[in-house]
């Protein structure tokens, strides 16, 4: 049996931290992925923090990689946030960007797929020389423990059975690991978030004119209000280099309380007026083929069309931003920008004279996805360890979201750096025991500043949330958040006021706080008294559940990898509603899994035999 | 890891630049034929599988990988893509003006010739099964023939001993009418492989997954600069013998190009009523003479 010195069990930003951190202490690891290539199966919101607390110490993203900064293929620097409360076509903002900029170096939204592909890379190089690396297309299906060393057998769905001495397991919302050794249980939906997010493409320049942002700085907007259907929780919008996500997230209690189709919560939001008109564009629309035509010329023409609008795409996104722009010129196909623009009305006219197609208003959506998010507050692990196993991130329920405060990605990040010194200092002692590594880490994860965040209420942070809500008509607010607002605006009553929160615990203060008053009541009042009207110039054709799948690119695997255990249980029902690609259905009373479409978030994990689909296998995400 | 026993394996792949068939990469003329100026070239998607069989000996064994073509001096790229899949360490484009018009026999000569000029004694050389442009799946054969080398075709998997320079293959042989059989095989070195369309590399270890991925990024790194390892040969250059090569070297003659004619439907269909055991019975003895037809006799 081949034998390695430390696993890690999941490729995404903690993992890939764990094993860049282990290389650079000179350990040798190896990194396990299901996913056919490093990124192919991440998705996140996302925005991604470095953070400076008060309080602890913490590895940022461009401590553990030092040419983050100048290499990583981030999208923009976050320099407005903006909260939005809506009600149909009346929409009142709120500038959060102070609560954004709290303890920040920096927030930039990121397109997980190609970031962690990025961090590969680096994390990689350095695992190479020391006979480690990654391996992706590889899923775990069990771990078992030699009894006379206590090295960790594990048998895979791909490779030959192998032995390690320390595991990292960093796989996420759905840890299998975590299942399949009783570390911990499956999160139950009071836990969890779901979120759905789609990609909107949108050329580089368009965004900078629209949100008044140059190329390097990005926009991100929040909502609350009416386009939660009823939902507690929001959507969100944010700006990419030449795309931008769109989101929604919910409390996935409230949605088991009242189920909503996910793509109807983010149809909702993409029909708002503030957001349809931040996502639409100029597209080509295709002319109907005469159907009396010979076969072989309607071929041809579709062919064509087909060809003329991908050209067109090419051309106009480059010459709509500046990196292409430069591209094209140092191509030497085009001398100057003018040159450009001449080929690109050339082919516009070409278009339209030879094969009539027409140019109107709408929104082009290149991706749909969605994932469970792990609510720190409910769910983090108290010991995230089992045996010679460290847990990190998603895979430990680790995450900081409070309110508009939402970090996942350098929440794990941080974790793998952590796992990984405890995984080092247990190879230098041999000791990779509860008691030693296990208890190592588990302190350290409790010293990190981001435990705190997820356990208290952070006056400092809560006052900057204050000051920008303080033109608020109180009466608005009501009853419920009256005295607490009143009693929080003076600066000692405040400190007092966190004081005795904290005391009560986040676990009685969270359901007041995250509640329908907080992000649909108020929110709808608000917009309807103080709101001003946005007005939307066309209605954004949104593609049907069943068209996002189509668009989306699987490896489809035959055996399915979910099994419904009972298919008459309430709980399987509301999946029909409640699975983000319509998987499931009722037929008899019994509910039926298509497991094909499935996306590998989770949602169905708690009823259901689940595991993630075998190496390579399920969804791949260009953008994630 | 991989343990280099005695002597190195040299491996050859043949490869060709094809038409890209996919959407928005095609163009038709307007009389329906494939309008080749218009269109896009890609590497061959069997030529692309060829590359992979290749690399899964890189990967193994350590091997050499060369990569031959004959085409029009846009085939680099086709060169170019099947580097970056099989990490090869010499690529050669035969082109020559001389060389058009060849059949699959005036093809094979230009690449037995070719072979021949590539770094070291080969032992194992590639071809895709067939060319998605209208070819008839003989170059491998031919070049075969004409190399003297031992042909195994429809090759799906394979393993080699650097000891006794024997090769291992498991080939998938279709039998109409009933289902597949595959056939293990066993050979010395050297063998020409046509590779099987449905060839998967499997690689079981965790030290061979290493190494792949080792020998993955190095091939990355070569395609990007892939001119230093490319050669292109004319005619003189390669020294082959001029009435063997291109048109004079091609006995096919193509006289006429007809359609596919559309097959008329010869199916005939009965409603059968399910509720009737006598019916029922009629649909089994039917299910049994057709399953009977299908035994080899």
């Amino acid at each position: 049996m081949e034998k390695y010195d430390v696993a890690i069990i999941g490729g995404g930003s903690a993992g890939l931290a764990a094993l860049k951190q282990l290389s650079h202490l000179g350990k040798q690891a190896i990194l396990l992925e299901a996913g056919s290539k490093i990124g192919s199966k991440n998705l996140s919101g996302g925005i991604l923090y470095s953070k400076k607390p008060k309080k602890g110490q913490i590895t940022n993203v461009e401590q553990l990689y030092e040419n983050f900064l100048d290499d990583a293929p981030i999208e923009r620097k976050i320099t407005k946030y903006i909260l939005h409360s809506t009600s149909q076509d009346k929409v009142y903002s709120m500038d959060l960007t102070a609560a954004h900029d709290y303890q920040a170096n920096f927030g930039y939204s990121v397109l997980l797929s190609k970031l962690n592909s990025w961090f590969a890379k680096q994390a990689e190089k350095a695992a190479d020389k020391l006979g480690g690396g990654i391996i992706p297309g590889v899923h775990v299906k069990s771990i078992t423990w030699n009894e006379q060393n206590g090295t960790s057998i594990i048998q895979t769905d791909e490779l030959d059975e192998f032995e390690v001495k320390a595991i990292i397991a960093a796989d996420g919302v759905n840890s299998e690991v975590a299942e399949m050794v009783g570390a911990r249980k499956k999160f139950t939906p009071e836990q969890l978030f779901q979120g759905v997010k789609v990609i909107v493409k949108l050329p580089e320049d368009i965004i900078n004119k629209r949100f008044g942002v140059s190329s390097d700085e990005g926009a991100a907007h929040l909502f609350a209000g009416d386009v939660t259907l009823n939902h507690i929780g929001g959507g969100f919008l944010y700006t990419n280099n030449d795309t931008i996500s769109v989101g929604a997230v919910y409390h996935f209690d409230s949605q088991i309380s009242n189920p909503t189709t996910p793509y109807s919560l983010i149809d909702t939001l993409l029909k708002n007026p503030m957001v349809s008109e931040f996502i639409k564009d100029d597209v080509p629309i295709k002319p109907e083929i005469d159907k009396n035509l010979p076969q072989e010329e309607q071929l041809r023409i579709r062919f064509a069309v087909a060809k003329l609008i991908k050209n067109w795409y090419e051309i106009r996104e480059a010459s709509l931003s500046s990196s292409g722009r430069d591209s094209l010129i140092n191509s030497g196909k085009y001398k100057t920008v003018e040159e450009i623009q001449k080929s690109l009305s050339t082919l516009q006219e070409q278009m339209t004279e030879k094969f009539s197609l027409t140019f109107g208003t709408d929104y082009l959506e290149d991706e749909y996805g969605a994932k469970l998010v792990p609510d720190g507050k409910r769910c983090q692990m108290k010991k995230p360890y089992f045996k010679n196993i460290l847990f990190v991130g998603d895979a430990a329920g680790r995450g900081v979201f409070v309110g508009p405060r939402i970090e996942g990605i350098n929440v794990g990040i941080d974790d793998g750096v952590r796992a990984a010194n405890a995984v080092a200092r247990a190879l230098d002692n041999d000791n990779f025991s509860e008691n030693s590594l296990g208890e190592y880490y588990s302190k350290s994860v409790d010293e990190s500043p981001f435990t705190t965040d997820m356990k208290q209420i952070d006056k400092d942070y809560l006052k900057i949330f204050l000051d920008a809500a303080k033109d608020v008509p109180k009466d608005i607010i009501g009853s419920r958040y009256g005295p607490i607002l009143k009693m929080m605006s003076s600066g000692t009553m405040r400190g007092i006021a966190v004081k005795f929160a904290n005391i009560l615990g986040y676990d009685k203060l969270l359901p007041m706080i995250e509640s329908e008053d907080t992000y649909v009541k108020v929110p709808i009042k608000l917009a309807e008294r103080l709101g001003e009207t946005v007005l939307s110039s066309y209605s954004p054709s949104i593609p049907s559940i069943a068209d996002r799948i189509a668009n989306l690119n699987y490896n489809d695997d035959s055996l399915a990898h979910i099994k419904v255990v009972n298919p008459t249980s309430e709980y399987m029902k509301k999946m029909v509603t409640l699975c983000p690609t319509k998987c499931y259905s009722e037929e008899g009373g019994k509910v039926i899994i298509q497991h094909e479409g499935c996306i590998d978030c989770g949602t169905c994990s708690q009823e259901t035999e689940w595991r993630h689909p075998r190496g390579e296998k399920g969804i791949h995400y260009k953008y994630g | 890891m991989v343990v280099i026993l005695s002597e190195p394996l040299n491996i050859a792949v043949i490869i060709k630049l094809e038409p890209d068939f996919s959407e928005g990469n095609v163009s038709y003329n307007p009389n329906g034929t494939l309008n080749r100026a218009e269109t896009k070239n890609t590497l061959g998607p069997h030529s692309a599988i060829a590359a992979h069989a290749a690399f899964f000996g890189r990967v193994m064994y350590d091997a050499k990988v060369s990569i031959g073509t004959m085409g029009p001096p846009i085939a680099d790229l086709a060169l170019k893509q099947a580097q970056q899949i099989s990490d090869a360490g010499e690529l050669h484009l035969y082109s020559d003006r001389l060389f058009a018009g060849a059949d699959t026999l005036g093809t094979a000569e230009v690449l037995r010739v070719g072979i021949g000029k590539m770094q070291g004694k080969m032992d194992i050389v590639f071809s895709g099964h067939r060319a998605s442009d209208g070819e008839t799946g003989q170059t491998g054969p031919q070049t075969a023939w004409k190399l003297g080398f031992t042909f195994l075709g429809n090759v799906i998997s394979y393993s080699v001993d650097l000891e006794t320079r024997m090769i291992r293959a498991k080939r998938l042989i279709s039998l109409q009418g009933s289902s597949n059989v595959i056939e293990e095989v066993e050979a010395p070195l050297p063998v020409f492989i046509s590779i099987d369309p449905t060839y998967k590399s499997s690689y079981n270890t965790v030290s061979q997954r290493l190494a792949f991925q080792k020998y993955q990024k190095e091939a990355t790194q070569r395609a990007d600069n892939y001119k230093d390892y490319f050669k292109i040969f004319n005619a003189k250059e390669l020294g082959v013998d001029e009435t063997l090569v291109g048109l004079p070297g091609s006995p096919t003659i193509v006289y006429k190009v007809e359609r596919v004619p559309k097959s008329t439907a010869t199916r005939q269909s009965e409603v059968i009523d399910g509720s009737d055991p006598e019916q029922i019975r009629k649909v089994v003895a039917k299910m049994k003479e057709a399953l009977a037809a299908m035994v080899i006799k």
